[in-house]
């Protein structure tokens, strides 16, 4: 028994890395603009079909995930910058809507451009297979994805904590008034911000494109996971949905020893419970 | 000059304005038969929708949307893929737009739902789908079966693993959350015990399941023979996608009732390469009337059918000579002819059978070749063996048919 906990327990955090990543992204954009991104699949959608291109053209799949990611941060610039920064003067609902009908509309884009029929790619040579951990098998390229995923968090923060660049963005997600007052060119600075949360979800759709293939609908599946899992880590915790993507991961793979039917639904359960009991997340503050 | 009109003129418009409408209504119900295709175009089965359609156009085409000197028109609607949406579509259909018979749908639960709408307000439905239900505990008069009984999917596909790979013993299977999965996994139980193979554990799944690496690294720490994949559509090529990456050669890929024709393309060659799959229709098949079906949608789409076209086409193809054998577009003599009635269809020689209403049909297994063995695009598998054993009398739970 402790093997297969041991097991799932690996296997719960390597996809729970994946989990992160996606949710990464969204709770950037939330902190950012302070709307939820309801467009945050549809990007995840965007670069899984991207990734799926680039390396169909012959591209290396390291490339392809350049790909995913570039693409999904030039089509959340455009979002940005024609869409919400728009509809942002008519308020909050606007914005809300304008979001929802964008995911609409890159889905339906998806479809015209790439067909109906769902899309499958294969890891490259080196990533195909499982490593033996003598107690369970990881494949290998759910191991190099969730290593990367860690990676690119990592760097990330960085990024956010460690530059000048960073500091900047941090103070126009916390003060927007107070750093336009300083001269900081406040819109330019959520572009960029709304630029790197698209492409983290672009890349996590890369990421995922040898796991779950690229459909016009994978984004909704996703984007669900993705939810819960902000709400789990606080709606203002930019780390916090790192650790609950985890969290998510691991639960969702212990469940499964025993109550496999119930692994999924238990993620909403545990959602829900954290609204009624701490409604701002596991990791955010009142 | 300026025409002015009179309060009696007004009125005279007035009135054939608003008769107007009705008047087609009334012509329709009596002089056109309307079949609906009620069928999902959004959804998990999205895929299918525009599929069923073509099929079921192709057969009254084919026919000259003609029947009896009676004309036929189809009537399309999206169930969505979830039951209450069926229920609603088949309900507006029948009591606004006349629709007495239809195909549908695509999903079992949705099917199930739907038969309920067809006892209730005496329409003939066609269904598909992998319940047992339909034929079983709740079986009615005005529902036919097309797809094979899932005893008859299980037993042709076992059977082929027992005899071309004799050396597999165990299977683990992975088994989605609702009745389809359920009538699999019970007829896996029974027809394992038959053929002597060993179930050494079982997982289920919720329905639309996007994550199935915390089952896959279950089902690899139990080293079975056989993973058998008790699920299907977009869930079943997810699963494979993931089990691929686990490298995992020795463990063979079997589904009974995984993937049709349709849906191969979505797997990458080297994840299907291998894979055992039972299927309801596929190309190849070798009867007259397929090879007329497979011309004329080739011609007419520039494409190979599959499973939801074919089934489309031959449960049209078959209302339309029920009626012919009726000699009466009316749904008890239809019901009727075609408790009665054997001919030639697409899968070969078939018939009814009266006490169930499950269409007596053989059911195909096929093996999918390597990339480097596809003769074009849509070569993807060989038809390996064919079964047609009927689900054992003493498994039915359809107690009897009511009367009309």
């Amino acid at each position: 028994m402790l093997w297969l906990v041991s097991a799932q327990l690996v296997n719960g955090i390597a996809i729970g890395m994946i989990y992160a990543l996606m949710s990464f992204g969204l709770s950037i954009i939330k902190g950012l603009l302070n709307i939820p991104n309801f467009a945050h699949g549809a990007l995840y959608a965007l670069g899984a079909y991207i990734c799926y291109s680039a390396v169909s053209m012959g591209l290396p799949f390291a490339l392809g995930l350049l790909a995913a990611f570039a693409g999904a941060a030039l089509a959340g610039w455009a979002l940005q910058r024609f869409a919400i920064q728009p509809a942002s003067k008519s308020g909050y609902l606007a914005q809300l809507v304008t979001l929802f009908g964008a995911a609409l509309v890159i889905e339906q884009m998806l479809l015209i451009g790439w067909g109906t029929i769902g899309l499958s790619y294969s890891p490259p040579p080196l990533l195909r297979g499982a490593v033996n951990l003598g107690f369970t098998v990881v494949p290998k390229y759910i191991a190099f994805a969730s290593v990367f995923s860690a990676l690119v968090i990592v760097s990330v923060w960085l990024l956010i904590e460690r530059t000048k660049f960073g500091a900047y963005l941090r103070a126009g997600i916390e003060r927007p008034d107070t750093t336009r007052a300083l001269g900081v060119n406040v819109d330019l600075l959520l572009g960029v911000g709304m630029m790197m949360g698209a492409g983290l979800a672009g890349l996590a759709g890369g990421l995922a494109l040898p796991l779950v293939g690229a459909t016009s609908t994978m984004g909704g599946d996703m984007l669900g996971i993705a939810f819960v899992v902000l709400v789990i880590g606080g709606l203002g915790s930019l780390y916090g949905s790192v650790a609950a993507g985890v969290l998510v991961g691991v639960v969702q793979s212990l469940t499964a020893i025993a109550a496999p039917a119930a692994s999924t639904a238990i993620i909403y359960a545990a959602m829900i419970g954290i609204l009624l009991f701490r409604p701002q997340g596991l990791f955010g503050e009142r | 000059m300026q025409m002015t009109p009179t309060r009696r003129a007004f009125l005279s418009y007035a009135a054939a304005f608003g008769t107007a409408p009705i008047l087609p209504a009334v012509a329709q119900k009596t002089a056109t038969v309307t079949m609906g295709v009620i069928t999902p175009t959004t959804g998990t089965f999205a895929y299918a929708g525009d599929l069923v359609a073509r099929g079921a156009a192709l057969a009254l085409e084919m026919h000259g949307s003609n029947v009896l000197g009676t004309n036929v028109r189809l009537l399309t609607r999206d169930d969505e893929g979830k039951p209450a949406s069926g229920v609603r579509r088949v309900q507006e259909a029948a009591t606004s737009d006349g629709m007495r018979y239809f195909i549908g749908a695509y999903s079992s639960a949705v099917g199930l739902a739907e038969s309920e709408v067809a006892q209730r307000e005496k329409l003939l439905q066609f269904a598909a789908g992998g319940s047992e239900d339909f034929t079983g505990t709740r079986c009615g008069r005005y529902t036919f079966q097309w797809s094979a009984h899932p005893y008859t999917a299980i037993r042709a596909t076992l059977e082929y693993v027992r005899k071309s790979f004799p050396q597999k013993k165990t299977i683990y299977t992975l088994t989605a959350d609702y009745v389809f999965g359920h009538a699999l996994l019970k007829y896996t139980r029974i027809v394992a015990a038959e053929l002597g193979f060993e179930l050494v554990g079982n997982d289920n799944h919720p329905f639309g399941e996007r994550q199935y690496t915390q089952y896959l690294t279950k089902v690899v720490a139990a080293k079975p023979d056989i993973l058998l994949l008790n699920t299907a559509g977009a869930d079943a090529v997810t699963a494979i996608r993931q089990f691929a990456n686990f490298g995992a050669d020795n463990i063979s890929l079997v589904g009974p009732w995984t993937l049709e024709v349709d849906q191969l393309a979505e797997l990458a060659p080297e994840m299907r390469t291998g894979l055992i799959l039972g299927q309801n229709y596929y190309p190849d098949v070798d009867t007259p009337a397929n090879k007329e079906f497979v011309a004329a949608y080739n011609k007419k789409f520039a494409a190979l059918p599959g499973y939801s076209s074919a089934y489309a086409y031959d449960a049209i193809r078959t209302l339309l000579l029920a009626m012919e054998n009726a000699n009466s577009v009316e749904v008890p003599a239809v019901i009727k002819a075609l408790e009665r009635m054997s001919w030639d269809g697409v899968l070969g020689r078939m018939s009814i059978d009266p006490k169930t209403h499950q269409l007596v049909r053989p059911y195909f297994v096929a093996r999918c070749k390597p990339a480097s063995a596809m003769r074009h695009a849509a070569d993807f598998a060989e038809i390996v063996a064919t079964g047609n054993a009927p689900q054992p009398s003493q498994l039915n739970e359809c107690k009897q048919m009511p009367e009309l």
